[in-house]
């Protein structure tokens, strides 16, 4: 009886599209290599028993030259091979390449099945796949799916049953080769065509000068378009709704309370000129909302609705061969890339991704890297939300700032540590675009995955950081940072809270320092120090899951000295 | 017949795979990927000077890293 279900195939084939179908579970997939970076589990009733169905990390064979190679391979063995089945899944635009894995999977003698994926793309590439006869060359059930639309996935289900182990002469690689060879020649038929638009574009996108244009021109348009994107949510959607409706329904109901009371400090805060001021009130019920649902939701919405664009049209592995380059000098390769956009969401599945990256050193590289000089989203929409207002120059200012950082940072980081860091050696996807609903179940998947993460921590948080504040318990803090906020970083004694709450949620913090009125470089320190001080307490915690402790350790005091010194600088120098 | 590394081929070339220096991981990934001895490649792109070669291997694109690059030895 069979108990697992493992999806096996290699890097970018799908798996996880065809895990989502047979499970139900949500999980993210984009059209770059390693996605997937932890193993997904889900259930699939079949023949009213339940079967466990595990997504493996890609790879390209059975001999494992890589972590998350090794992992899939490993759990091959865990169980006898009467108890489990394995779905090969393979890219039908690449068959060549995919039989490699599928033949060493037969030659093992493990019970497989191929779901040859992507069944609609190969077809609009004029790739035409016999799979009757393919299923006779291997002698395994072979099914075309499209797991996108759905298409193909009940046959394989209705097929996992005909699963047994097959049998097949153990062959070396080179013979291997040639068998492949063979049988792509009987069971695949070319359509001659000429280059169409795709194809054009995906050849100039990794040639040097056409590159770079292209990369120049996505990059700015995608953050025109983050920005464009939030603003109008902003000032169409959530400010219509703060403003003219729930600011008249909360000064209703608190028309009768008694202003001064403990309550009243706790929900509504202070009332600025007898009003309700939603950025500066700091209330439970007035700022905390504004700032989560009125100031960064919208930005989260933009933010990840283009990044899942990029991810899934498979742009983000060409960026990463144009930056090979650069990143070689600070440590890393070109791949690097994916986790430090990831970071500018959110840095915790930012520093989760620096799994893609081989060796320990590159991962320290990259996570000190992200924590220090790779704002989150909700760090990013204050910033454009507050210093926007004093032009857009301070908040160029503050990218810039950053990206020295980083590459100073990295330089270092890269002449010091000791081990080397591996090259680069990654396949490029095709372009691929996905349907908008695909592409929009993406974006609710993320966007509800921010609201779980962050509602809890900024309404429990602002409502402790209120109690703190009503019976002046942070008097005693702020005395004794006192001298180095205002005499290194030239900014008032209360932006010492504010700095402090940075290490709860850095959207917050930068909400604290909205009653303060600070002139603009004031603000463009403070937000500057809150970027790249201590990481909210969410990437701390996955940073030791990570890293490990010591390297937590390491990381944190190059974080310490560098706020002080980059405080003091933008304070003393810059600023003078 | 010149036997020469990646590095030295102009772009568009279709070469063939001789040998791949540097140790037997290296040769094992990319033979995985399909890029082994005795396959024809065609180099597509080299970024800047001391960036990754793209090459093309049947139906998939492999960006290289500069120094991997330079152990896989060709001839045209």
């Amino acid at each position: 009886m069979i108990k697992k279900i493992y999806l096996i195939g290699n890097p970018n084939v799908g798996k996880s599209v065809v895990f989502s179908r047979l499970t139900g579970v949500q999980v993210i997939s984009s059209n770059y290599p390693g996605t997937t970076v932890e193993i997904a589990k889900g259930d699939l009733e079949l023949d009213s028993h339940k079967v466990e169905v595990i997504d493996l990390p890609g790879t390209y064979s059975l001999d494992p030259t890589s972590k998350a190679e090794e992992v899939a391979v490993s759990l091959l063995k865990e169980l006898p091979r009467d108890e489990f089945a394995v779905i090969n899944i393979i890219d039908s635009t690449n068959l060549e390449r995919n039989l490699l894995l599928t033949l060493q999977l037969i030659e093992e003698g493990l019970p497989v099945i191929v779901s040859m994926n992507m069944c609609d793309d190969a077809v609009h590439r004029g790739i035409h796949i016999d799979v009757a006869k393919l299923e006779q060359l291997l002698g395994v059930p072979v099914i075309s799916t499209c797991a996108v639309t759905g298409s193909g996935i009940k046959s394989l289900i209705q097929r996992i049953k005909e699963i047994k182990p097959y049998s097949r002469n153990k062959l070396n690689h080179k013979e291997r080769w040639l068998e492949i060879g063979k049988i792509v020649e009987e069971a695949q038929r070319l359509e001659h065509r000429h280059h169409n638009f795709r194809e054009i574009l995906e050849d100039a996108s990794v040639r040097p000068v056409t590159g770079l244009i292209m990369a120049a021109v996505i990059v700015y348009l995608a953050f025109k378009f983050v920005r464009f994107l939030g603003e109008g949510i902003i000032s169409n959607i959530t400010d219509p709704i703060f403003f003219n409706f729930y600011q008249p329904l909360l000064e209703k109901l608190t028309f009768l309370w008694q202003e001064s009371g403990f309550w009243f400090h706790l929900l509504i805060g202070d009332l600025i000129n007898g009003k309700i001021d939603f950025k500066q009130s700091l209330g439970v019920l007035t700022t905390a909302p504004y700032i989560e649902f009125g100031m960064v939701l919208p930005y989260v919405v933009s933010f990840y609705f283009i990044l899942s664009l990029l991810e899934d049209i498979g742009y983000l592995p060409r960026l990463a061969i144009l930056l090979d380059n650069l990143l070689h000098r600070l440590g890393l390769h070109g791949y690097a890339v994916i986790p430090v956009l990831l970071g500018f969401g959110c840095n915790v599945p930012g520093i989760l991704a620096t799994r893609v990256l081989e060796s320990k050193r590159e991962r320290f590289i990259a996570s000190t890297i992200i924590s220090i000089g790779v704002p989150c989203i909700p760090l990013q929409a204050m910033i454009f939300g507050l210093l926007g207002q004093f032009g857009g120059f301070y908040v160029v200012g503050v990218y810039l700032v950053l990206f020295s950082l980083i590459v100073i940072l990295g330089l270092i980081l890269n002449r010091t540590l000791t081990g080397y860091s591996p090259e680069f050696l990654l396949e490029i996807p095709s372009y691929r675009f996905p349907p908008l609903s695909i592409l929009l179940k993406k974006l609710y998947f993320r966007v509800k995955w921010f609201l779980i993460e962050a509602l809890p921590i900024v309404f429990l948080g602002v409502l402790f950081i209120n109690i703190l504040f009503y019976f002046k318990l942070f008097d005693l803090v702020t005395g004794i940072f006192a001298p180095i906020i205002q005499g290194l970083f030239g900014l008032p004694k209360e932006a010492v809270v504010a700095l402090a709450i940075g290490f709860l949620r850095k959207d917050v913090a930068v909400g604290m320092l909205m009653p303060l009125n600070l002139t603009a470089n004031q603000l463009f320190i403070a937000v500057t120090l809150l970027a790249i001080s201590f990481p909210c307490i969410a990437t701390f915690v996955i940073l030791a899951k990570e890293l490990g402790f010591k390297a937590l350790f390491k990381s944190s005091v190059i974080m310490i000295g560098i706020s002080i010194v980059v405080g003091s600088f933008l304070n003393f120098v810059v600023f003078r | 017949m010149k036997k020469t590394s990646l590095l030295n081929i102009k772009a568009n070339e279709k070469v063939r795979i001789i040998e791949i220096l540097g140790g037997s991981n290296l040769e094992k990934r990319l033979m995985s990927m399909g890029a082994y001895k005795g396959k024809e490649i065609i180099k597509l792109s080299h970024i800047g000077l001391r960036g990754p070669v793209v090459i093309k291997v049947g139906r998939s694109i492999l960006a290289l890293g500069h120094g991997v690059a330079a152990k896989i030895i060709v001839e045209k």
